[in-house]
């Protein structure tokens, strides 16, 4: 997957095309509206992070750009300013997804390939690792085809590791991912640690492998290289 | 006490004064003019009378109706003006009593001596005193009347303008965006008034909204290098680290995340001042409710608690829906978060209110207290303490009222919606 970063923000450009070369995306930045513009056109993305307050204008412009020249690419636009209508009035204008500053890098990870899967994997709606099997618009969870009996959040949890594999998973980006804006409201992450409990619970129950693992009482790890 | 009431009273003490004064000085000076009248006229007719005898007309023609002349022995001293003031019959028939006043002296005419008196009935003082009373007491009637009357609408006409600029300051509010505009008005202190009000009030408007921008940039200013340290802190934790390291890093995105929670919610009390969420439509508020409840089931099953709802279906609220969500999950994550192992919930949503009920520790501070910024039950607890506060300013953005209660260890919130 080829990602454009358009943040002007050097250290958090950065921040991202670390996280996600990391998964093997090729990564590039643009620091303002202009070079993403040029950049647009001269090459092919699959998605575009998009920042709406750049120096040379508004991020929502450049959607604007995309949408009229037909441009194919998925959009993810990141804001600071968390306003309802920034937020709607990007959706509008044709962005794929929409994140608010600060996030997780894993969040954000998981939004772009969850828009890659929706819209360039040609509705490919299949996660898998192994024996695991996610079909994400059936919310249904097989394990070497044993349906996995599991509730909305314990699938949404164990997606989220599936696409962030072998990464720290903090308890809190757990929470955030799985609760959104609340979790500020629920403060200890007791609720992370009984789901990721159960979910474990559920996988052993249908013969499946253990991946994920604590890691220094931080988080959470979904290690491939057990076997 | 209305100010025209005040200003009525006083005048009329005032007058009911002057009047009583005036009175007196009415009925003396009136007495005082009819006595030096009539004694002027009465000594008049004595001199006359004194005339015609000396022009040596006979006694008895000159004597009359209320003149006596009487002869004295002419080596008596002559006697000077005397005025008696008394009582007589004014007429033998009727034997009406009157004042008589009577005027005498005596004149050395042609080698006699004559005493001439006149006398002449006069009104009684208490006659003239009736009479002031009557008159004045017609008048204070009528000066009542007008003044009662006058007053209404002099107040109204006088005081109309202040009572526009007193409407204009109540409904004054800092949060508004438009500065006041009052009316102009000819009154010398009202003009003062209302330049020092404009002048006032547009201060503390400007002062009101530097402030918001000030706090508005700080707040949006920190969410970018939040962000960048979060991120950084999720790439630290991807190199090799050790287990001391781990717990480092977790030590400041636990801080970190906090700062980013507090900053958030200040971001929204700022936009919740500011009215960024309209009301487009009424929301099915039991319908939204019922939903709520159910996305936060796993969470009551955690903790085993037992919940109870009594929701009226088809309670419509004019609520933003963001602002609904925002209300609903504080208050019922809240009482997720603060209950006991085992404890309960109650959720009662009627059209009148939304009760949220549940049992937990005995607040520390007086309930009512919890709904300020920055204002917990433990101050070292992880939450932000600006969640009640949140609750309360979208309750009063939308007119509705909270309140929090604890008895018998049950906590009670209390949203009551207007209508």
């Amino acid at each position: 997957m080829k990602v454009l970063i358009v943040e002007d923000n050097i250290d958090l450009a950065r921040n991202i095309q670390d996280f996600l070369q990391h998964e093997g995306y090729v990564c590039e930045l643009s620091s303002s509206c202009n070079e993403a513009q040029d950049k647009l056109s001269s090459f092919n993305y699959d998605c575009v992070v998009l920042d709406i307050m750049l120096p040379d204008g508004s991020g929502l412009s450049l959607l604007e750009n995309i949408k009229e020249q037909k441009i194919k690419c998925n959009v993810l636009i990141t804001s600071a300013k968390n306003s309802l209508d920034d937020k709607i009035d990007g959706l509008d204008k044709g962005a794929d997804d929409y994140l608010t500053k600060p996030f997780h890098l894993s969040e954000l990870n998981a939004r772009l390939k969850a828009i890659y899967r929706r819209n360039s994997l040609g509705g490919d709606n299949t996660v898998r690792f192994n024996e695991i099997v996610l079909n994400t618009s059936a919310l249904e969870a097989r394990i070497n085809d044993t349906p996995l009996d599991l509730t909305k959040k314990e699938f949404d949890l164990l997606l989220y590791f599936l696409i962030n594999k072998n990464r720290i998973l903090t308890r809190q980006s757990l929470a955030e991912h799985l609760w959104g804006d609340y979790t500020d409201n629920l403060a200890n992450f007791d609720f992370v640690y009984q789901h990721v409990k159960n979910l474990r619970k559920k996988i052993a129950a249908a013969r499946g492998k253990d991946y994920i693992g604590t890691v220094y009482g931080i988080g959470y790890k979904f290690d491939t290289s057990i076997s | 006490m209305k100010l025209i009431n005040r200003l009525t009273i006083w005048y009329l003490a005032i007058t009911t004064f002057v009047l009583l004064a005036s009175g007196l000085i009415v009925f003396y000076r009136v007495q005082a003019e009819i006595e030096n009248e009539v004694k002027t006229r009465l000594k008049r007719d004595i001199d006359h009378a004194a005339q015609l005898i000396s022009e040596g007309l006979p006694i008895d023609s000159v004597r009359g109706n209320q003149l006596d002349i009487k002869e004295l022995d002419h080596n008596a001293a002559l006697i000077p003006l005397q005025v008696t003031d008394s009582m007589g019959f004014y007429s033998l028939y009727r034997r009406a009593l009157d004042r008589k006043f009577t005027v005498a002296s005596s004149h050395k005419i042609q080698g006699k001596h004559y005493y001439i008196s006149a006398y002449n009935f006069i009104a009684e003082p208490d006659e003239i005193l009736e009479g002031i009373i009557a008159s004045l007491a017609v008048t204070l009637l009528i000066l009542l009347l007008f003044v009662a009357l006058a007053s209404r609408q002099m107040s109204r006409l006088i005081l109309s303008n202040f009572n526009r600029t007193l409407k204009t300051i109540q409904g004054f509010n800092l949060k508004q965006k438009n500065r006041i505009k009052l009316t102009h008005t000819r009154t010398y202190e009202f003009k003062e008034l209302n330049q020092f009000l404009e002048k006032m009030t547009n201060k503390a408007l400007d002062d009101y909204r530097s402030l918001k921008e000030f706090s508005e940039n700080a707040s949006h200013e920190l969410q970018t290098p939040l962000a960048i340290i979060r991120g950084k802190l999720e790439l630290l934790m991807e190199t090799r680290i050790d287990e001391k390291q781990a717990s480092l890093i977790e030590g400041i995105q636990n801080a970190v995340q906090k700062l980013s929670a507090v900053n958030q919610s200040l971001i929204l009390l700022t936009k919740l001042e500011n009215q960024e969420y309209p009301v487009k439509e009424k929301m099915n508020f039991s319908h939204f409710v019922k939903g709520e409840i159910e996305s936060f089931r796993e969470l009551i099953e955690m903790k085993s608690l037992s919940l109870t709802t009594k929701i009226e279906p088809e309670v419509y609220l004019n609520l933003n829906p963001v602002l609904a969500d925002i209300l609903f999950t504080n208050l019922f994550t809240n009482a997720i978060r603060h209950n006991l192992m085992n404890g309960s919930i109650d959720v009662t949503l009627s059209s009148y209110g939304l009760t949220v009920k549940n049992t937990g520790d005995p607040p520390k501070v007086a309930t009512q207290e919890l709904f300020k910024r920055f204002k917990k039950d433990k101050q070292s607890s992880e939450s932000t303490g600006l969640g009640l506060a949140i609750v309360k300013q979208i309750c009063d953005l939308n007119n509705f009222t909270a309140g929090y209660e604890y008895t018998s260890g049950l906590h009670e919130l209390s949203i009551r919606f207007s209508h």
